[in-house]
């Protein structure tokens, strides 16, 4: 009986080991670490997309979230060399390239041993924009486009109003600065609070840390500019002459507007000291009547309303410029660019990960049409439905995708976002996203919000925008690092943090002498910024035109 | 223990040698290994990090790599008129709150100490010790629903015609060093209470009755036995607070300020963590660190050389 049990336990030994030993190497199965330089949720340990990825590629996530604030959570990373196999950095991944925690992709790359990959970035000659010194570290998250870009509802920085507002109107949208001062202190004026009683506030902005682009970012778009964070950017010169705009005489006709609103009771002082969650919760009572903002900033408040069936609260994002009065002859309104890669957003490999090759092949596979529609859109049966060859959802299956506790279960979110992936349409037709799909999108919108579309004369919210207008070759200029000049660039921002709100405070009659003082405290920082993206820009188009 | 001159030559009394000494005290050395090893290896061992002080740091370089470059980093700092504000925000909302601390702390305890009534005492003593439990999170929460612009002390004080227009608390700096004593007051008041009421209990019950006796009331007898029987623990924990004067704090800062008032919130530790771990400059945060330590070691060392000088009761 010994003997036997023996030689059981020997074969069985032999029985598991052989399909290690015959296995790809490939397929050893391997925990990965990663790091998402946002917020969430922890997928629960059966998810359905992410078993499909272990099954199929061997490789299972740990997957650590960011808490607290990025560039401290970065720091420490940083100074203990403790970095994860897959890095997002989110909106500071310039941190950790800068830091050498991530390895160049370049040589991974190749026609024949990773075509999916090849396409993406070398399309177009993308890959010229996003290198840093010849070496890739990240392939963007967003903004790399298939057949085109849809936008049905542009996200980024623009003016907000309230619809209630636009419809009270007569659903006539205002194109310029002073007509939508004007209806807000019009509708103000008329309905001081709302029906529970409590006051309206007309205009508002963010303003805490990096979220400061709601009071410093505005005057760029009224000249007719895209985001080119703080500076202006002239295309039509040979140079790409580059000024910074907030220490210019049009930035004071903006922040003399507002300080005639602040007067006027249009702007609260509290916005001042509003931290974000103040500032979101404050939009999701309602009361926010407009507001400078980039829409994916004040989504959760938007939910909130909507949610609350409180949909005429909800804001109607529009692109404002200076009318003719200011002296700037007739302005066109540059809000949204052509496609904008997400550059240097999204996973790069850190120097401590061991299986470069891998991660690189998983991400390859991937990119291709078969796990795409995993990843986006979900399993074909269950998730969605293929009609007359459209891809469809009913209203069940796409509202649970807002669900956080079915997403935790059903999606690889936190893969779906950080790793490179295809948006616009398929070769069929279908859209990439769900949300671009026309069928999907004019399906969720809710009653409220297709009536006043119809109202107001147009098919989706993105037709208030020019969207046939190309990107700069140097890219949206925000997007420059500006770790060689931190100190003086913070500089720049902190003595805007401060004096900015006490212009817009300021006595009428003070205004002017608070001005100046601002433009000459401002003017030194300003020069060395301009001088650096100046640059910076320059290096860019180079870059993108390959010389 | 030695002889005078003149006088005849006493036998010096042997002091027992240092092993012996040791050696006689061995359970209590070896207690004290566990101590000795923590602080060397997390107090004196990160110490040397300060080297990066004196070098131009980046992680990508290293410790080895990085060049040093002197006294650059310091000459840096004292040249940033924001670190200037820094140590002056430090040093003030410090000294703000060690004195509304201690005056709040030992007003309290002797008004509870006067209490009869046991159970008030205890209701009151945990109700204002609760709110140490509190993150600061969800004080400074509080505090700014609390001191909004149309919040309860702006209705209150309008309510009662002391202000016309509600005060912008959080928004005009001059305000934000005395709405941190306050706040920490509010905070704190009820557990800094608690080791004054520790030592009142000490006092022997004889000498308020002698007190009594001599005909001193309530009032006199807080005046002169009260008080000077808590002397000692106020000294040392004076002597402890001045230690820390270079801490006045992070959280309540970090999580109140904002751009409007960033000259007069902004401490030392809220500077190194702009510079230091926001923007990578590891070098001029250990240098602002190192210099807060410095400083903090002479403070203590000043405020036990007075004391000791007054002939009381010192710490070290």
């Amino acid at each position: 009986m010994k003997k036997f049990l023996a030689v059981m336990m020997a074969l069985a030994m032999i029985v598991a080991l052989l399909p290690a030993a015959l296995a790809d190497e490939a397929l050893e199965p391997i925990t990965v670490t990663v790091f998402r330089g946002d917020p969430g949720d922890q997928p629960t340990d059966d998810n359905k997309i992410y078993k499909l990825i272990e099954d199929e590629f061997g490789i299972k996530f740990e997957i650590e979230f960011l808490a607290g604030d990025l560039d401290e959570t970065l720091g420490l990373k940083i100074a203990n060399e403790d970095y994860p196999d897959l890095f997002d950095g989110g909106n500071s991944a310039e941190l950790i390239e800068n830091a050498g925690a991530l390895i160049d992709l370049l040589p991974y790359i190749t026609e024949e041993g990773t075509p999916n990959l090849y396409k993406h970035i070398y399309t177009d000659n993308r890959v010229q924009q996003l290198l840093h010194d010849g070496k890739l570290y990240i392939i963007p998250n967003y903004g790399i486009n298939y057949n085109g870009k849809i936008d049905n509802a542009p996200n980024g920085p623009m003016f907000f109003i309230q619809k209630q507002v636009i419809a009270w109107n007569n659903y006539k949208v205002p194109t310029t600065l002073n007509e939508y001062f004007d209806l807000l202190d019009a509708f103000i004026a008329e309905n001081p609070t709302n029906k529970d009683g409590n006051p309206y506030i007309g205009f508002a902005f963010p303003v805490e840390d990096w979220r400061r682009f709601g009071l410093i970012n505005p005057v760029q778009h009224l000249m007719g500019r895209p985001n080119d964070g703080e500076v202006i950017i002239d295309v039509t010169t040979d140079d790409y002459a580059t000024t910074t705009f907030i220490n210019q005489s049009y930035a004071k006709d903006y922040y003399k507007k507002l300080n005639e609103e602040f007067n006027k009771g249009t702007i609260s002082r509290d916005t001042f000291v509003w931290n974000y969650d103040q500032y979101i919760a404050a939009l999701s009572t309602g009361t926010v009547l407009g507001a400078f903002d980039q829409g994916w900033n004040h989504g959760t408040a938007m939910d909130a309303l909507k949610t609350a069936k409180m949909d005429e609260n909800t804001f109607l994002g529009i692109p404002l410029v200076y009318d003719e009065s200011y002296g700037y002859g007739k302005i066109e309104e540059h809000y949204v660019n052509g496609t904008v890669m997400n550059k240097d957003r999204g996973f790069g490999i850190s120097v401590n990960c061991q299986y470069p090759e891998r991660m690189i092949n998983l991400f390859e596979n991937l990119l291709s049409d078969k796990w795409q529609k995993i990843l986006q859109w979900g399993i074909e049966g269950e998730d969605y439905y293929v009609e007359d060859g459209r891809m469809l959802m009913t209203k069940e299956q796409y509202d649970q995708r807002s669900d956080a506790a079915w997403k935790k279960a059903n999606m690889a979110l936190t893969i779906w976002e950080s790793a490179p992936k295809k948006q616009g349409l398929m070769d069929d037709g279908n859209a990439w996203a769900p949300g671009d799909q026309a069928e999907m999108y004019f399906g969720m919108m809710t009653e409220y919000d297709v009536n006043f579309l119809e109202n107001c004369g147009v098919r989706v919210p993105g037709d208030f925008f020019d969207k046939t207008l190309e990107l700069a070759p140097y890219g949206e200029a925000w997007q420059i690092d500006k770790a060689p000049i931190d100190i003086d660039y913070q500089d720049f921002l902190t003595i805007q943090d401060q004096t900015l709100p006490q212009v817009i405070m300021a006595d009428p009659a003070e205004f002017d002498a608070k001005w100046d003082a601002f433009v000459e405290a401002i003017n030194p920082s300003c020069e060395v910024y301009s001088n650096f993206m100046h640059e910076e820009v320059l290096k860019l188009v180079k870059q993108a035109l390959g010389e | 223990m030695t002889a005078r001159a003149g006088k005849t030559v006493l036998k010096p009394v042997r002091k027992k040698g240092f092993w012996k000494t040791l050696w006689g005290q061995k359970q209590l050395m070896i207690m004290s290994v566990p101590m000795l090893l923590y602080v060397l290896l997390f107090n004196y061992g990160p110490m040397w990090g300060w080297i990066t002080a004196f070098q131009d740091f980046t992680p990508k370089r290293g410790l080895a790599e990085s060049p040093f470059v002197g006294w650059a980093n310091f000459q840096w700092l004292f040249s940033r008129p924001d670190f200037i504000r820094s140590i002056r925000n430090t040093l003030a909302m410090s000294v703000i709150n060690l004195v509304f601390g201690t005056v709040s702390s030992i007003l309290l305890a002797v008004l509870l100490n006067e209490v009869r009534n046991k159970t008030f005492k205890k209701t009151v003593q945990t109700v204002t010790y609760l709110p140490h439990f509190l993150s600061m999170v969800i004080v400074v929460g509080m505090a700014q629903n609390i001191f909004a612009s149309n919040g309860p002390i702006n209705k209150l004080l309008q309510g009662i015609g002391i202000i016309k227009q509600p005060v912008f608390w959080l928004g005009e700096g001059q305000h934000f060093w005395w709405l941190v004593g306050v706040i920490n007051v509010w905070k704190e008041v009820g557990w800094n209470t608690i080791i004054y009421i520790a030592a009142m209990t000490a006092i022997d019950p004889s000498l308020y009755e002698a007190a009594a006796i001599d005909g001193a009331g309530r009032f006199q007898r807080i005046l002169h036995v009260t008080l000077p029987g808590i002397k000692s623990t106020f000294m040392v924990l004076l002597i402890m607070n001045i230690g820390h004067l270079m801490e006045a704090g992070f959280e309540i800062q970090y999580l109140m300020g904002n751009g409007l008032v960033q000259d007069f919130s902004e401490t030392i530790d809220v500077f190194v963590m702009k510079y230091g771990i926001s923007k990578q400059k590891y070098s001029y945060a250990t240098a602002a660190g190192m210099f807060k330590s410095v400083v903090a070691i002479v403070l203590l060392l000043g405020a036990n050389f007075i004391a000791k000088k007054l002939d009381e009761d010192t710490l070290i």
